[in-house]
């Protein structure tokens, strides 16, 4: 039996402030015009709540450039929806947090942007961070969980202990230091954003000391470049398998990039109703289960843990959505990924490698899995 | 690395929450969810900052009468040490 969508993507809309190299939103976006409304949103976070969805993830663009992001929250919480507000924090004020936080928010995600060439200006870009050490300061006063967010990437990963002590000070509950994945806008620049060997192995080694630093104050989740892995990441959970994404205008699309991928039909939540969409809509079902797998992952036991990996990132460097995950050392069009980590490595120093530890949390994690029956989480890393 | 002391009173931390229908009961937490069955369960329904660990082990101590007292305190301890570090639970 299908079992339910766990968690449910909110795009409520693409209007951002900033422009970000690594945006994950599609090249094309959706217009302030084409939203849904407020009525059809709460109808949705209603049925969420109907099919046993758990989380709801409101994000964009910013989500705070919605006006009715207060009665989206409320709606949601009606629902017994578990909300996580991901925003940039940019506009926040601390009466409209507080109002958010009334209306039931449960976890705000506040992250880190670097959307400047030089990556020095991380460190000096003095008028945002002021704005987010306050900010930081007022959602302490909230019984709310709190992470920060941080996008690393070549051009702040040689920072990226000061951007660590830098987001210490802000006393988050949790720490959520992502590599930029190569989707979107992030993967047309994807030269100027995959890191160097040498730079990922010492990230790598700046992570698990803080993770030992900070255990017990805050909780750090890393989630590594799929580039340098041997096998690929189980993208979204498995298509169709956990998460639903929808877009601003309201089609329901099994992964934020599945846009990309040619002959995908999506249906829309104006139309019909999310269970519906779940369980019948043809580009959820397209890569459910193995029927549709190639070789090597149709025979291999990995199949059930990675599903493949990413059906978006296939089609984006081979062309054809159904090819093994190009990151999987066993894809067959592997060498695409060695090519884009050898140009990365050109004229870098790459013959000696520190050993590095595996990342703590992956161990731990392994370790309360032991202790507590069906635990799930979102950050599946490749390993 | 801080371990419950006889005095904690444990509580779920800010934006984790009980979820779930009766028959699975999870707690929601920002990244995830856990389904808590038997003793786990047992465990945190009595996190509510008031319960003191001193009296969470008791009284599982006064249930599971088979085992060894002082191996059933340890074990609590490590289950909420654990969940304390994936800022879960408060203590």
């Amino acid at each position: 039996m299908l079992p339910n969508p766990l968690a449910i993507i909110a795009e409520i809309t693409h209007r951002c402030p900033l422009h970000c190299v690594y945006c994950s939103n599609p090249l094309q976006m959706a217009g302030a015009n084409s939203e849904l409304s407020t009525e059809i949103w709460l109808q949705v976070f209603r049925e969420a709540g109907e099919l046993g969805v758990l989380h709801l993830h409101l994000t964009g663009g910013e989500p705070l450039a919605r006006a009715d992001l207060g009665e989206l929250i409320a709606g949601a919480h009606s629902a017994n929806l578990y909300t996580n507000l991901i925003t940039s924090g940019i506009g926040l004020s601390e009466s409209r947090l507080a109002a958010l936080v009334d209306a039931g928010l449960d976890h705000i995600q506040l992250s880190f942007q670097d959307s400047r060439e030089d990556a020095a200006n991380w460190i000096a870009g003095a008028r945002a961070h002021a704005h987010k050490v306050e900010l930081a300061r007022a959602i302490r006063k909230h019984r709310v969980a709190f992470t920060v967010n941080l996008v690393v990437h070549r051009q702040n990963l040689d920072h990226l202990e000061q951007m660590i002590s830098f987001i210490e000070q802000l006393q988050p509950d949790r720490m959520e230091i992502a590599h930029a994945q190569y989707y979107g806008w992030a993967l047309q620049n994807r030269a100027a954003l995959i890191p160097t060997r040498e730079q990922l192995d010492k990230a790598l080694t700046i992570v698990a000391v803080a993770e030992t630093r900070l255990a017990g104050k805050i909780r750090i989740d890393s989630v590594v470049p799929d580039y340098y892995a041997r096998y690929p990441k189980a993208c979204m959970g498995g298509w169709g398998r956990r998460l639903m994404l929808i877009d601003p205008p309201g089609n329901a699309l099994p992964c934020h990039a599945a846009g990309v991928i040619p002959g995908l039909e999506f249906d829309n939540v104006r139309d019909q109703s999310l269970g519906w969409i779940w369980r019948e809509s043809a580009a959820f079902r397209r890569f459910r289960g193995e029927e549709w797998m190639p070789e090597p992952c149709r025979s291999c036991e990995r199949r059930t843990e990675d599903f493949g990996g990413c059906r978006c990132q296939a089609f984006l460097l081979t062309g054809d959505a159904m090819a093994t995950d190009p990151a999987c050392s066993l894809a067959p069009a592997h060498r695409i990924v060695e090519a884009a980590v050898l140009e990365a490595n050109l004229g870098e120093r790459t013959s000696r490698k520190p050993e590095i530890p595996e990342p703590v949390s992956a161990s731990s994690l392994r370790q309360l899995q032991q202790q507590t029956a069906g635990f799930w989480s979102y950050r599946m890393n490749p390993e | 690395m801080p371990r419950p002391v006889d005095a904690s009173q444990p509580r779920l931390a800010a934006g984790c929450r009980w979820g779930g229908g009766d028959e699975g009961k999870m707690i929601l937490f920002p990244e995830g969810a856990i389904r808590v069955q038997g003793t786990g369960r047992k465990i945190l329904e009595r996190c509510d900052g008031q319960n003191t660990f001193r009296e969470i082990v008791q009284e599982l101590q006064a249930h599971y009468t088979a085992s060894e007292p002082a191996q059933i305190r340890d074990d609590v301890a490590t289950f909420l040490e654990q969940l304390q570090q994936k800022r879960i639970v408060d203590f």
